[in-house]
C-alpha cells in the first residue's frame, strides 16, 4: 500500500465527504428512506470497492507482467550469453532486489538489447564464414561432404568462430596449394607438349575444360589434379621413349658417318640431333625436338645412310672379291667350287641375310691367306715361269731348226741366230732347272704338308710327266738316230753296190717332230715316217756315216729288199713304227699315270682332243694307224665333275672315313672276306 | 597320328631283329610287310603293323639283298652265289640260279616280269621266275659289266647298274644286248648306291664320300644342265669335315622327295627339285644300312646296322626302326622368294 499523504487523504476525505454531504442533502431533498440510503450507501461502497479492486488487480497484473518480462529478459540474456560463450552479464539474485521492478527492467532491457545485437552480429559472422567455407569446399572437394548452411545457434562462441575461421583459412590454403599445383602441372605440361609437338590446348581441354579457359576459375578437384598428373606422366614417358629413340638414331647416324666419312656439311644438317645425344630427359626442352615428324625425318635419314652403307659394302665386297681372284690367278692357285661364292655372297647381302662386314672379313681373311701362300710360293713360281719360258724357247728352237731357210741372210737373221743360240743354252739348262724345281717343291710340300698346285694341277705331277715325256723323247731321238745310222749304212752299202742314192733324210714330207708340250701329260707320236732328229747336224752326220758294216745290210737285205726307194723306206718305216711302238709305249691305256685320287689337268685335255683329231686324218692318208697312247692320259669325264654344292655344309678339309685303295673293295666285300677268314 | 607309340630315337623298334648286320630291307608294294636280308644268313619277313616276325628263311651264307615278288613271295641274293625265291606262306623255297661270285643285288621288274641280279662276278643276270627249280630254264641272259656290281635300281623299263670303278650302265630291259648308256659316276669316290627317281627321269648316286649326285637319263644339254651333286652326311669338326659314306637312299612314292642314310647314323630327307634338305631325323644308334618307304609313303623303315666301314669293331646292336612319316617331313618346299630389302 502506497503511502497516501495525509493531505491527500484529507483531500479525499473531503471530496468523499462533500459528496456524501451533498448526497445527504440530495436525499434529504428527495426524501429517501434510510434503508434506501443505506442501500445506496452500500451500493456506493460496493462500487467503490469494486473500482478499487479493479485497480488493484490491474496493478497486480502489471506487476506480474513486469516480473515476467524481467524474468524472460533475464532468461534470454542468460541464453544469449551462454550461446555466445560469455559469462552471464546479469546475475540475478531472486531475493535481492537491486531496485524496483521497473528499474530492473530498465536495466535489463538495454543489456538484453545489446546482447541481442551482438548475437545477431555474431550470427552474421558465422553465416559468412560458413558460406565461405562452403564455397571453397565445393571447389576443393566437390564430391565430399559439404557442410550445410545451418548454423548451430547454441554455439556462437568466439571459440567456435575462431575454429571456423581456422577451417576457412585451411581451406583457402588448400585451394591455393591446389591452384599452384595445377598451375605448375600446366606449365610442365605446356613444356612437354611443346617438346613433343603435341597440341597443348587440346590436351588440357581434355582433362578439364576450365583449365583451358583463361577466364573461368580452374577446377582444382582431386580428379583434375590426378588427371593432370597422369597426363604429365604419360607425356613424360613418351618423351623419354622418343628421346631414347632419337638418341639411338643419332648414335647410329654418328657410326654411319664415321664409317662412310660423310662430309661436314651433311653432318651439320643434323647437328641439332647429335648435340642431344647424351642429354638427359630434363635437358631437352626445345620445342618440337621430339615431335613425331622430326623423329621420322631423322629416321629416314638414318635409313638412307644405311642403304648407302649397304651399297658401299657391296661395292667393297665385289672389289675385294676381284682382288682375291686376281691374287689367286697370279699365284696360280685354283680353288674348287669358287664360282658360286660371289653370287651367293651378293644375293645374301642384298637380302640382308648376311652382314656384309662378315663377308668382308671373310674375304679379307682369304686375301691374307692367299697373299701369305703366294708369298711362300713366290720363289717356286718364279722358277716355274723360267722353266715355262725355257720350254717355249725350246719349242721355238725346234721350229726354227726345221726351218730350211734359217741360215738365209735376211732382215733380222742375225737376231734369230742370236736367239737360237740363247735358246740352245737355255734348253740345256732345262733339266737342271727341273731338278732344282722338284727339290724346292718337295721341300715346300714337306714344310707345308700339302701338295703344291699350279692352276689346280699338282706341280710335281706336271714336272714328273714332263720329265717322262722328255725322257721318252730322248729315247725316241736316240732311236731315230740309231735308225738313221742304220739307214745311212744301208744307203752307203747300196751306194757301194749301186751308186749313190738320195739321202733318205731329205724328202720326209711327213716328218713331224714330236712337239714338247708342257704342263700336260699328252704325247704326240711321230708317225708317217722316221722322225728326224732335232738338229740338222746329226742328219748330215748320218749321211756322212753311210759307210756301215755290210752285216747290217745283210740283215736288212734279208727282209727282201732289192730295190731301194720307197718300198724300202716304207718297210723300214713300218719297222720304225713297230719298233717305236714297242719302245715308245710303256703304258697301257687306263694305267695310272694319273693316280685315281688326283685331278687330271683340265687345260690340256682339249689340246689332246684337238691334236688327236688333227692327227687322225694324216694317219689315214698314209695307211698307217698307230695306236695313240695319248688316250692314256685322258681320263675323260664327260659327265661334269661335281658342281657347286647346294644348301649344305661348308667345305673344310676332307677326311674320308674309308680310303680308296689301289684295288677298291666295297664294305660288303671286306666284311665277307673277314667272315670267310674265320670270324 | 599313329596308334603305336613313337620312341624318341625315331620310330618303333621291330621285335626279333636279325642277329647280325642288315644288308637291305624293303616294304612290299601291296601291304605293310617288310622283307629284311641280313648277314646272319636269314631272310626275314615282318608284319610292321603288328610288329611280329612272320617268316624266316635260313641260307648257306649271308643274304646280301632281297626284294618282293608279290605279297606272297620274294627273292633273295646271297653270298653263297645263289638266287632263290621264297613263298612266305608255305615256306617253300625255289632255286633260281647261281653266279660265280656272291650275288650283291636283286631286283624284280614288274614291267618285264623278270628278276635281275648283279654280282661281284662282274655280271648281270636276268631270270624268269617261272623257270625256277629247273636248271638253266630260269636264266634269260647274262650281261658282262666292266666291274663288280655294287648296286642296281629299276624304274619302268630302265635299269641302272653301278659297279666298282665308278662305272654306271643304263639298260633298257627290252633290249639288254647292250647298255643304252655307258657312263661314269660324276662323283669321284666309290659308288655306294644308286636309286632311280620314281618319275623315271633319272637316278641318284651316292658315294662313300658323303655326296649324292642327281643325274638324268636324257643326254640332251638342257637335261644334263640340270644335274648336280651335293654334299651330305658330313660333320664339321675343328675346321675339317668328317665325311661319311651314304649307304642308302629311298624315294618317297608320292612326293618324289628322297631320304638318304649314312654312316653317321642320320637319315636326311631331301627335295631334289628345290635342292633343299627337308628334314633330319634324330641320330640312330649306328650307321644306316638301308631305308625303305612303304607303298603309301606313310612309313619309313630304317635299318640301323653297322656297315663295316671301319672294319671289325664293337658296335651298337642291329635294329630296325619304323617311323610314321609326317607330311611336313617329306613334302617338297618350293623356293621362297627373297625378301625385298626394307
Amino acid at each position: 500500500m502506497a503511502h497516501i499523504s495525509t493531505d491527500q487523504l484529507l483531500q479525499l476525505e473531503t471530496t468523499c465527504g462533500s459528496f456524501l454531504y451533498e448526497l445527504q442533502i440530495i436525499w434529504d431533498e428527495v426524501g429517501e428512506t434510510d434503508t434506501e440510503r443505506d442501500k445506496m450507501l452500500l451500493e456506493l461502497e460496493q462500487e467503490c470497492l469494486e473500482v478499487y479492486r479493479r485497480k488493484v488487480d490491474q496493478a497486480n497484473r502489471y506487476r506480474a507482467q513486469l516480473r515476467q518480462t524481467i524474468a524472460d529478459s533475464e532468461a534470454e540474456l542468460a541464453a544469449i550469453c551462454s550461446a555466445m560463450g560469455e559469462p552471464p552479464v546479469h546475475t540475478k539474485q531472486p531475493i535481492q532486489r537491486v531496485g524496483n521492478l521497473k528499474e530492473e527492467l530498465n536495466s535489463i532491457a538495454p543489456q538484453l538489447e545489446e546482447m541481442r545485437k551482438r548475437k545477431g552480429e555474431r550470427l552474421k559472422q558465422f553465416l559468412e564464414v560458413m558460406e565461405q567455407i562452403r564455397n571453397i569446399s565445393v571447389e576443393v572437394m566437390p564430391t565430399e561432404y559439404i557442410p550445410s548452411r545451418h548454423v548451430d545457434e547454441s554455439d556462437l562462441s568466439i571459440r567456435k568462430l575462431e575454429e571456423l575461421y581456422r577451417q576457412l583459412e585451411s581451406l583457402q590454403k588448400e585451394k591455393n596449394d591446389r591452384l599452384k599445383q595445377i598451375m605448375d602441372h600446366l606449365s610442365t605440361l605446356n613444356e612437354l607438349c611443346s617438346v613433343l609437338g603435341v597440341a597443348f590446348k587440346e590436351t588440357v581441354r581434355e582433362i578439364h575444360p576450365t583449365l583451358d579457359d583463361a577466364e573461368a576459375s580452374k577446377s582444382i578437384s582431386n580428379v583434375t589434379i590426378e588427371r593432370l598428373a597422369t597426363a604429365i606422366g604419360r607425356l613424360r614417358e613418351i618423351k623419354i621413349e622418343r628421346m631414347q629413340k632419337l638418341q639411338d638414331l643419332a648414335s647410329t647416324m654418328l657410326e654411319l658417318w664415321n664409317l662412310m666419312d660423310t662430309p661436314i656439311e651433311e653432318q651439320q644438317l643434323f647437328q641439332n640431333v647429335t648435340c642431344n645425344i647424351a642429354a638427359s630427359e630434363e635437358e631437352i626442352t626445345e620445342s618440337n625436338t621430339l615431335s613425331v615428324d622430326f623423329l621420322s625425318y631423322v629416321e629416314e635419314e638414318v635409313l638412307r645412310l644405311e642403304q648407302l652403307k649397304v651399297s658401299k659394302m657391296k661395292e667393297l665386297v665385289l672389289k675385294k672379291k676381284t682382288e682375291l681372284e686376281e691374287l689367286r690367278r697370279q699365284g696360280h692357285l685354283v680353288v674348287e667350287e669358287a664360282e658360286n661364292e660371289p653370287e651367293i655372297a651378293i644375293s645374301a647381302i642384298e637380302s640382308g641375310a648376311i652382314d656384309a662386314s662378315l663377308v668382308l672379313n671373310q674375304i679379307e681373311g682369304q686375301i691374307a691367306e692367299v697373299k701369305e701362300e703366294a708369298f711362300s710360293r713366290k720363289d717356286i713360281l718364279e722358277r716355274v715361269e723360267k722353266w715355262l719360258t725355257a720350254c717355249e724357247e725350246e719349242a721355238w728352237l725346234e721350229e726354227y731348226n726345221r726351218d730350211e731357210n734359217r741360215y738365209n741372210a735376211g732382215r733380222g737373221a742375225h737376231l734369230t741366230l742370236k736367239r737360237a743360240e740363247k735358246a740352245r743354252a737355255l734348253t740345256n739348262k732345262i733339266p737342271g732347272m727341273v731338278d732344282t724345281l722338284v727339290a724346292k717343291i718337295t721341300q715346300w710340300e714337306k714344310e707345308r704338308g700339302i701338295g703344291f698346285t699350279y692352276d689346280g694341277v699338282r706341280l710335281l705331277t706336271m714336272l714328273g710327266e714332263y720329265t717322262i715325256v722328255r725322257q721318252e723323247k730322248e729315247q725316241e731321238r736316240k732311236r731315230q738316230r740309231d735308225q738313221k745310222k742304220l739307214q745311212g749304212q744301208l744307203i752307203a752299202e747300196q751306194e757301194a753296190l749301186y751308186g749313190s742314192k738320195p739321202s733318205p733324210s731329205k724328202p720326209q714330207s711327213a716328218k713331224k717332230v714330236p712337239r714338247t708340250s708342257t704342263g700336260g701329260s699328252n704325247r704326240r707320236l711321230s708317225f708317217g715316217g722316221a722322225a728326224t732328229l732335232q738338229t740338222p747336224k746329226p742328219d748330215y752326220m748320218h749321211s756322212a756315216k753311210s759307210t756301215r758294216t755290210a752285216k747290217k745290210l745283210d740283215d736288212l737285205g734279208s727282209r727282201g729288199l732289192d730295190i731301194a726307194g720307197l718300198p724300202v723306206k716304207k718297210l723300214s718305216y713300218n719297222d720304225a713304227i713297230t719298233k717305236h711302238q714297242e719302245v715308245g709305249m710303256p703304258r697301257k691305256p687306263f694305267a695310272s699315270i694319273v693316280p685315281v685320287n688326283t685331278i687330271p689337268s683340265a687345260p690340256s685335255m682339249p689340246v689332246i682332243a684337238s691334236t688327236l683329231e688333227e692327227n687322225q686324218a694324216p694317219n689315214k692318208m698314209l695307211l698307217l694307224t698307230p695306236k695313240n697312247p695319248a688316250t692314256a692320259a685322258a681320263v675323260p669325264m664327260r659327265v661334269a665333275s661335281t658342281p657347286a654344292p647346294t644348301c649344305l655344309v661348308n667345305d673344310g678339309k676332307l677326311s674320308v672315313v674309308a680310303s680308296v685303295e689301289e684295288t677298291e673293295y666295297s664294305f660288303e666285300e671286306r666284311r665277307l672276306a673277314f667272315y670267310v677268314g674265320g670270324r | 597320328m599313329s596308334t603305336a607309340t613313337t620312341t624318341p630315337t625315331g620310330g618303333r623298334e621291330l621285335s626279333q631283329p636279325p642277329s647280325d648286320g642288315i644288308s637291305n630291307l624293303r616294304f612290299s608294294n601291296h601291304s605293310d610287310l617288310l622283307l629284311v636280308s641280313s648277314w646272319d644268313k636269314t631272310l626275314r619277313l615282318y608284319d610292321v603293323g603288328e610288329n611280329v616276325l612272320k617268316a624266316e628263311f635260313l641260307h648257306a651264307g649271308p643274304v646280301l639283298d632281297c626284294c618282293f615278288h608279290d605279297d606272297s613271295s620274294g627273292f633273295s641274293a646271297s653270298a653263297d652265289h645263289t638266287v632263290r625265291r621264297y613263298a612266305f606262306g608255305s615256306g617253300k623255297e625255289d632255286f633260281l640260279g647261281r653266279h660265280d661270285a656272291p650275288v650283291r643285288c636283286v631286283e624284280y621288274s614288274y614291267a618285264a616280269g623278270q628278276v635281275i641280279t648283279g654280282s661281284w662276278d662282274k655280271t648281270l643276270k636276268c631270270w624268269d621266275p617261272r623257270g625256277a627249280n629247273s636248271s638253266d630254264r630260269a636264266l634269260v641272259g647274262t650281261y658282262l659289266q666292266p666291274e663288280r656290281v655294287y648296286s642296281l635300281s629299276l624304274v619302268g623299263y630302265r635299269l641302272v647298274v653301278a659297279t666298282a670303278g665308278r662305272h654306271v650302265n643304263v639298260y633298257d630291259l627290252r633290249n639288254m644286248s647292250q647298255p643304252e648308256q655307258r657312263r661314269e659316276s660324276s662323283l669321284k669316290y666309290q659308288t655306294r648306291s644308286v636309286r632311280c627317281y620314281p618319275n623315271g627321269t633319272g637316278f641318284a648316286l651316292s658315294s662313300i664320300e658323303g655326296r649324292v649326285a642327281m643325274e638324268f637319263f636324257d643326254l640332251s644339254e638342257a637335261a644334263q644342265a640340270k644335274k648336280y651333286a651335293f654334299k651330305c652326311h658330313r660333320k664339321s669338326e675343328a675346321g675339317r669335315d668328317i665325311v661319311y659314306p651314304v649307304n642308302a637312299m629311298a624315294f618317297h612314292p608320292i612326293y618324289g622327295t628322297f631320304a638318304t642314310g649314312g654312316c653317321d647314323g642320320y637319315v636326311n630327307v631331301w627335295d631334289g627339285n628345290n635342292k633343299k634338305r627337308l628334314y633330319q631325323y634324330s641320330k640312330y644308334p649306328t650307321s644306316i644300312a638301308a631305308l625303305s618307304f612303304s607303298r603309301d609313303g606313310l612309313l619309313l623303315a630304317v635299318a640301323s646296322s653297322y656297315t663295316y666301314e671301319e672294319g671289325e669293331i664293337l658296335h651298337e646292336p642291329d635294329a630296325i626302326f619304323v617311323r610314321n612319316i609326317n607330311e611336313v617331313e617329306v613334302k617338297p618346299k618350293p623356293k621362297a622368294l627373297p625378301v625385298p630389302p626394307p
